[in-house]
């Protein structure tokens, strides 16, 4: 195997031994997990007590559980076309309502606290290796990009895991709490929607990555990362806000370089909108990580 | 001279300040060689540079005759202890080498093998399951120095290796690099210029930057070519005219309180044994009373009289009790 491969590997598989000693990758675990369980348990309330209110007006008996007027309303013609008519597409609109509420809950939520978490817990994985000098110990047995680039890795293992992991806690506690509730569609469109936040996520990771090389002190680098990702979200909202030119077409223009120009396109079920984004917000991922990485190319350790 | 590490006219510059101001520096391959300085002379940043952890501002550096320090082509064959660096806590010192000995390209089996070995040298084989953050100060020392020699390097740089080491283990470590010397090239940076004298071959003067006196310890030290008797008492009369007879060439220095006395000899006439022999008699014979023996001159001396200008900036502290200025 070419060095700097092996080297990345070796990297990426130490971060993740590292991440489960240093309880790191623990707190993340429990963290998504205990995320999912609490949104899904407040999520199903929710519900409840609004099937409940609609039983109530319609006159039909209460049910104990959540989920069977929902199911029936989800099934109704009506609201289909409700629907279709609100998103504008009506395919688009028939693919999302073949979709379990729940994990359309979930998909939701995931997209919602993934970035945040990503901020807190990777943008100081490399400043606080310069910050330490532990950096140094490895600077001269590997090169600085494969060493970056299995760090990237590493964590991007550890997402996929805490998301999926995340999924697996919302479909235990839906499927506990709801009365309607079909295990084998929950499950496939929760696995779709967590690889879905986990390419999200990646964007968001390599903007952490990116400003972790950039910054030395590991507090500032997740201060710096938290920023970054609300004025992403900020110039995300104005550009759908603006619809004066040429502000607009600058605005949509800029907003394709920001995670959030591609979710609502993450989101669609076909593959031609899903994909051409996430292989949009991959190469931004490793856009953002490269741009820190030149500057950690050059810096002094 | 077979080189393993080069630097001519490197620069090295923070903001407007000169850390590395045109060093030149050769090291010789095989042999193990002392960075001598103070405070801030440039020693750690020219290691440093040396490994490309700093980027250096102008100047070349060369290892092996091959160029500067490229990871695709030196990876694993020099290694560097750096300073004040800390080792990642939560790893266990066995996993940690591990990582380090992967990251240089050693196979498997090797990798092992230098793993028992490096953790016997430094006393940690009975710590190798335990986390880094359980050792003590000077086992994290100990555990660094190890990451230093994993896979037997062809040049191993080494910054104050002994600092926070207690007597016994610092004599190990020394013990050790003595036995490593043919294989390895081994640089050590060291305010201890006793431990340097005795370690290394040769040694660079270090000052502001810049180097001020390269050679090897024998030259440096005049080991070949001086030789100094403590007297005891300090003061007695000397048979100067006798001693003189016993060696023509030589040149004979008295310390003012006429507690030392210093041959200075040709190398090519005498031998220092033979000096040494020759005098010894003529001072017993008089009871004349010696205490010790000392071959050349101490570094330490060496050192001072050849950086004197450089320290001759330095202001005195003020006397005990005076009113600070």
């Amino acid at each position: 195997m070419n060095a700097t491969l092996r080297n990345t590997w070796t990297v990426t598989l130490h971060e993740l031994t590292d991440s489960i000693r240093s309880r790191r990758a623990i707190v993340l675990l429990i963290l998504y997990a205990l995320n999912a369980v609490v949104a899904t348990l407040i999520f199903v309330k929710v519900l409840h007590e609004m099937e409940n209110q609609f039983e109530k007006v319609v006159g039909v008996a209460q049910a104990e559980k959540a989920g069977g007027t929902t199911t029936a309303m989800w099934k109704n013609r009506h609201f289909r076309e409700l629907i279709s008519h609100l998103v504008g597409n009506k395919e688009t609109a028939e693919k999302l309502l073949e979709t379990p509420p729940l994990a359309l809950f979930f998909g939701w939520l995931s997209f919602f606290y993934t970035p945040l978490l990503v901020m807190l817990m990777s943008a100081s994985r490399i400043s606080e290796e310069i910050w330490s000098g532990s950096v140094r110990f490895m600077m001269f047995r590997t090169s600085r990009l494969s060493w970056c680039v299995g760090k990237y890795a590493g964590q991007a293992l550890q997402l996929l895991v805490a998301l999926l992991l995340s999924g697996l806690a919302a479909w235990i506690t839906g499927w506990c709490r709801m009365a309607f509730f079909d295990p084998g569609a929950n499950a496939a469109a929760i696995a779709i929607f967590s690889l879905k936040a986990w390419i999200y996520g990646i964007a968001f990771l390599g903007l952490a990555t990116g400003v972790s090389q950039f910054i030395a002190s590991p507090n500032v680098a997740t201060a710096v990362g938290i920023i970054v990702m609300i004025l992403f979200g900020v110039l995300s909202m104005v550009a759908e806000w603006v619809t004066r030119q040429p502000w607009q077409e600058i605005l949509n223009a800029l907003d394709l370089l920001v995670p959030g120009g591609h979710k609502m396109d993450l989101w669609l079920p076909d593959v031609a909108h899903a994909g051409v984004a996430a292989v949009f917000l991959l190469a931004l991922g490793a856009a953002y990580m490269l741009a820190g990485y030149a500057r950690f190319s050059r810096r002094n350790l | 001279m077979n080189t393993a590490l080069e630097l001519k006219g490197v620069v090295k510059t923070y903001g407007s300040r000169r850390a590395l101001d045109g060093l030149d520096l050769a090291v010789p391959h095989g042999t193990i060689f002392g960075l001598v300085g103070s405070n801030g002379a440039g020693k750690t940043t020219a290691l440093a540079v040396t490994v490309g952890l700093l980027r250096r501002n102008a100047g070349s550096v060369s290892l092996f005759g091959e160029g500067p320090f490229d990871p695709s082509r030196h990876a694993g064959r020099v290694t560097l202890l750096p300073q004040d660096s800390r080792l990642p806590l939560h790893a266990r010192t066995e996993d940690l080498l591990w990582f380090y000995g992967r990251l240089q390209g050693l196979a498997e089996g090797a990798l092992r093998e230098s793993i028992d070995e490096v953790l016997e040298w430094v006393h940690l084989r009975d710590r190798r399951r335990s986390p880094v953050r359980t050792l003590s100060h000077g086992m994290m020392r100990r555990l660094t120095i190890a990451q230093a020699f994993l896979g037997r390097p062809e040049l191993v740089l080494l910054d104050e290796p002994m600092s926070g080491l207690d007597p016994r283990e610092a004599a190990r470590i020394r013990a050790i690099l003595k036995r490593r010397h043919d294989a390895q090239t081994v640089v050590i940076s060291s305010h201890n210029l006793h431990e340097l004298e005795t370690l290394c071959d040769g040694a660079a003067f270090i000052e502001a930057g810049k180097l001020v006196r390269q050679d090897s310890m024998d030259t440096l030290t005049r080991r070949s070519r001086c030789v100094t008797f403590f007297l005891e008492p300090a003061g007695q009369p000397l048979p100067m005219e006798e001693l003189k007879k016993t060696l023509l060439d030589a040149t004979w220095e008295q310390a003012l309180d006429g507690a030392e006395l210093t041959v200075r000899f040709l190398e090519e006439a005498s031998r220092a044994v033979d000096v040494n022999a020759r005098v010894l008699e003529v001072l017993l014979q008089h009871g004349v009373g010696v205490l010790e023996i000392r071959r050349g001159s101490a570094l330490e001396s060496e050192y001072f009289s050849a950086t004197d200008s450089h320290a001759s900036s330095v202001t005195p502290l003020p006397p005990p009790g005076s009113a600070t200025p």
